[in-house]
């Protein structure tokens, strides 16, 4: 097993992901770019990225390449990855190009691709794309129809446009909300809806930064914990949000500074958008919380579960009708909506946990009291890819007397508690989730990492 | 036949056909080669109006931006002016994606030192061998740098310092009637600020459009810039110039609309140049022997180098010479404005010429010694130069022999030169002589030797 190669580059159907330097280099760049370019139909791509030094010289690689293929290239510039998606269905693009590395650390980065509409490739479409970059055979146009490159100034404002075509923003606005922007692209989106819309949204962390951000862009308690939640007090706000670098995911803390746990996001916008659904099927993956079938049922909706990663939520949404689905997402604070084009959008989640706050006339520590109480245990064990098949048979016969599901490693349910078993798609380990309704699982957590170090 | 090279990388940089042959990814990895062998610092790009030099222009920044250099863009600009600009921005080197006189088809990489430039053959050597081991350097997040765009600096330096050797005012005071052909090239803009505005001329132009497509052959030649002569002979012009695509080369037509040949618009650049600063002059083999004779009046000597722009510029530096230049393709290098083909300076020089002395540009011309010259070339076999050097010498025993560059015969009447071509499949060869009768012979009897 060669971690070394494992954890500084990454070439799957979710795209290319790697540290610059030192794993992702500017040929993977052109290559991968290229066979996009290839893999697309005609018209215009539009690029934009997040504000990593190493964007710069990205984006001048992934321009050329689709210029090359015959491209026009419309480039946004340092925008959210949601602005992204918008701009694309906006312009009528064939595509799309997204520049960042999200929630991982500043040395990272990656390329994430979109097609028409802006929507996210399918595991098939994925392949193929995987397919033509393997192969190096790309369709190159000849000197005199090589594609051009435009800059669009401003994506921000036609997105905002369209949010407030959704969501109140007169009624929004009052709401004094502190956002922690972890030195991303949030910034020049909440910026922008301060000036345009007279919202109060205190800023902190909001400077663009490309090499060193504030802390950790993860979205989930504990890097609320660290600056956002103490502030909410002292400043009187109704609300506090955490965003990650491309602002798709989104975290809390609530007007009395306790951040909420991340798993939350999810089941109370499911809470929030139920009643006002057609669709009654909520999409998300094996290793978020239960509480979601709790609050499922009280609106007689059904939870779909499918394995983790972003490509089985897309694979998912797309074997339903757009109106039988209410909501998707994922534990991480990343959520889709039906209202806002199902893409991941920590920007619109925020305006729909105002939106609640409003509807509910409940501050957000009362509606985030108001749920049963689940506690979740999370642990990581190194990976000897070789005994995964024995771990699983086992864990499988261990719990012969449970519901199993074996879409994604095991998982494990009883009536109030479940543990999730499954191999991470991203680094060299066994991931291994247990939750329980009321206190937390520490005799079923700690019996089942015991076991799994078994295998190492 | 010869196999078609529609990608040559070789020590004079890399350069084909842009779509199948020269892609994205080689100029990335090229330029990525470039920014490790320079060591990271500041690199200023630029490049002429092929539509594939937008593209390539990313793909190049892309790799010196892997490799840790900070980029100065400069965008559309006469390869001359980037040069002049990587001197004197304390830069570590610069790329001109241009393939200069070639179709539209073709790109290119010109590479340039700190000093502006083009890399010496040990230089180039290294490079290439730093590319084919594909050991670059690899900046991390925290070592990426940024683009820099500096659009209006390096247009403005370049064209100060030409100005610095002529008697600006004299010219101005002429209003000089000036047809230009800019091939809608890097210099178009350029160059209607640099006659129009800053020399005064009444400026009759055309092709001056660097969003367009070249209309011409983008080699200025005699037979390629008919356009031109016709404008001075319908607008009565002065003199007429032609660019080439990035602003090195440059074509004259005299105010009956004859173009003159480029080894005497080097020659009258050479009479002017030698009239103000002290030096020796270096050409290429091929150059005509009215350089001799001009240089012979200024009790100077010249240096013959082989063929290549990066050869003369060497031989010019090497003898502390005071101008050199190619004279069979229009390219005049004056290491006072800076060691590089320039037709900006060629420009100057020949307006100067007319200010100063009140003769027309066709009396000028008329007062140069006479040669007869026949250029062409054959089609490229491996291994057959040496057999055709072989028997040229046979056939010429007397002849005074050179084979720095091929194989140049010097006789009583005149001369002839066989080489391979640098830059494509071909063999060129050239003759020259005092009387018509006597080019036309020395050519038919060398073409009779070699089988063509």
């Amino acid at each position: 097993m060669n971690t070394r190669g494992r954890k500084q580059l990454r070439i799957s159907h979710v795209g290319l992901r790697g540290v610059v330097g030192a794993g992702m280099t500017a040929a993977h760049v052109l290559d991968f770019a290229s066979a996009f370019g290839t893999f697309l139909e005609k018209g215009p791509v539009v690029v934009g990225r997040d504000p990593r030094a190493s964007g710069t010289m990205i984006h001048e690689g992934v321009t050329a390449a689709l210029m090359a293929c015959g491209h026009d290239v419309i480039s946004l510039g340092i925008v959210s990855t949601p602005v992204i998606q918008h701009a694309i269905c906006r312009l009528d693009a064939a595509g799309g190009v997204s520049i960042g590395a999200s929630h991982n650390a500043a040395e990272w980065n990656a390329l994430k691709f979109f097609g028409p509409k802006g929507i996210y490739l399918s595991t098939a479409e994925a392949g193929e794309l995987l397919d033509i970059y393997h192969l190096r055979k790309f369709d190159y146009v000849e000197w005199n129809r090589i594609g051009k490159l435009r800059t669009e100034e401003n994506a921000i404002d036609p997105y905002l446009d369209d949010l407030a075509a959704v969501y109140d923003f007169d009624a929004l606005r009052r709401f004094r909300v502190v956002v922690d922007c972890c030195n991303g692209t949030s910034s020049l989106i909440l910026r922008r809806l301060n000036e345009r819309f007279g919202f109060n949204i205190l800023l902190i962390n909001e400077q663009i930064e490309g090499v060193s951000f504030a802390h950790e862009p993860l979205t989930d308690a504990r890097n609320v914990a660290l600056q956002l939640a103490p502030l909410m007090k002292p400043l009187c706000a109704d609300a506090g949000f955490l965003f990650d670098v491309d602002s798709d995911r989104v975290a809390m803390a609530t007007d009395e500074g306790c951040p909420v746990s991340e798993e939350m996001v999810l089941p109370m916008l499911a809470d929030y958008l139920l009643p006002r659904s057609t669709g009654k099927l909520v999409i998300t993956n094996l290793s978020s919380t239960a509480l979601l079938e709790e609050v499922a049922a009280w609106h007689g909706a059904k939870v779909i579960r499918v394995p983790v990663g972003r490509q089985a939520a897309i694979d998912a949404l797309s074997s339903y009708r757009p109106e039988q689905v209410a909501i998707a997402g994922e534990g991480t604070g990343a959520v889709m909506m039906p209202q806002f084009r199902f893409v991941y959008d920590g920007i619109a989640s925020m305006l729909a946990i105002l939106s609640m706050m409003r509807e509910r006339g409940q501050k957000l520590s009362e509606i985030v009291a108001s749920y049963p109480k689940y506690c979740m245990l999370k642990g990581e064990v190194p990976l000897v890819t070789q005994r995964v098949p024995a771990l699983m048979a086992e864990l499988r016969a261990r719990n012969a007397g449970a519901r199993i599901n074996m879409l994604d490693g095991i998982r494990v349910d009883w009536p109030d508690r479940w543990l999730h078993v499954r191999v991470s798609q991203t680094e060299p380990i066994v991931r291994i989730i247990c939750e329980q309704r009321g206190e937390p699982p520490h005799a079923l957590f700690s019996g089942v990492m015991e076991h799994v170090r078994s295998f190492v | 036949m010869a196999r078609e090279h529609l990608l040559k990388i070789g020590v004079s940089g890399i350069r084909g056909v842009v779509g199948e042959f020269l892609t994205p990814g080689l100029a990335c990895a090229f330029a990525q080669a470039f920014g490790t062998y320079v060591n990271s610092g500041r690199v200023v790009v630029g490049r002429d109006t092929r539509s594939s030099g937008e593209m390539l222009q990313h793909a190049v920044q892309c790799g010196l931006l892997a490799a840790g250099c900070e980029v100065v863009d400069v965008g559309v600009l006469p390869t001359p002016t980037i040069q002049v600009f990587v001197a004197s921005t304390r830069a570590r080197g610069g790329i001109a994606i241009t393939a200069s006189h070639n179709p539209s088809e073709y790109n290119a990489l010109k590479l340039f030192n700190a000093r502006g430039l083009f890399f010496n053959h040990y230089e180039r050597s290294e490079l290439l061998d730093l590319y084919h081991q594909r050991e670059f350097r690899e900046a991390t997040n925290e070592e990426i740098r940024g683009i820099v765009r500096e659009y209006e600096t390096p247009a403005r330096l370049h064209l100060e310092r030409v100005l610095k050797h002529v008697n600006v005012e004299r010219i101005r005071a002429r209003r000089f009637r000036v047809a230009l052909d800019g091939v809608n090239g890097a210099g178009s803009v350029l160059s209607c600020r640099f006659l129009r505005d800053m020399l005064g001329c009444d400026l009759k132009a055309i092709s001056v459009d660097p969003t367009k497509p070249f209309p011409r052959v983008a080699e200025p030649r005699p037979d390629t810039v008919g356009e031109l002569a016709e404008l001075v002979r319908r607008e009565k012009c002065d003199i007429g110039f032609a660019q080439d695509p990035d602003g090195d080369r440059l074509a004259v037509a005299d105010e009956t609309g004859r173009v003159l040949d480029n080894d005497d618009v080097l020659a009258l650049a050479v009479d002017a140049a030698l009239g103000r600063v002290p030096g020796d002059v270096v050409v290429n083999l091929t150059t005509s022997s009215v350089i001799d004779d001009i240089a012979a009046a200024h009790g100077r000597r010249v240096h013959r180098t082989p063929v290549g722009e990066a050869n003369v510029v060497e031989g010019i530096e090497s003898a502390k010479a005071a101008i050199g230049g190619e004279g069979p393709n229009g390219g005049i290098i004056f290491p006072a404005v800076h060691l590089c083909r320039d037709s900006y300076t060629g420009m100057a020089f020949l307006l100067d010429r007319m200010a100063e002395t009140g003769l027309t540009a066709s009396e000028l011309a008329s007062r140069l010694p006479r040669y007869y010259r026949k250029a062409g070339k054959l089609a490229y076999e491996h291994g057959r130069l040496g057999m055709l050097m072989q028997a040229l010498e046979d056939a010429f025993p007397s002849a005074e022999l050179d084979r720095t560059d091929g194989l140049k015969l010097m006789l009583p009447e005149g001369w002839i030169h066989l080489r391979a071509s640098n830059t494509e499949p071909l063999l060129r060869i050239a003759a020259e002589a005092r009387t018509e009768k006597g080019v036309e012979e020395l050519y038919r009897s060398a073409l009779e030797r070699l089988g063509g």
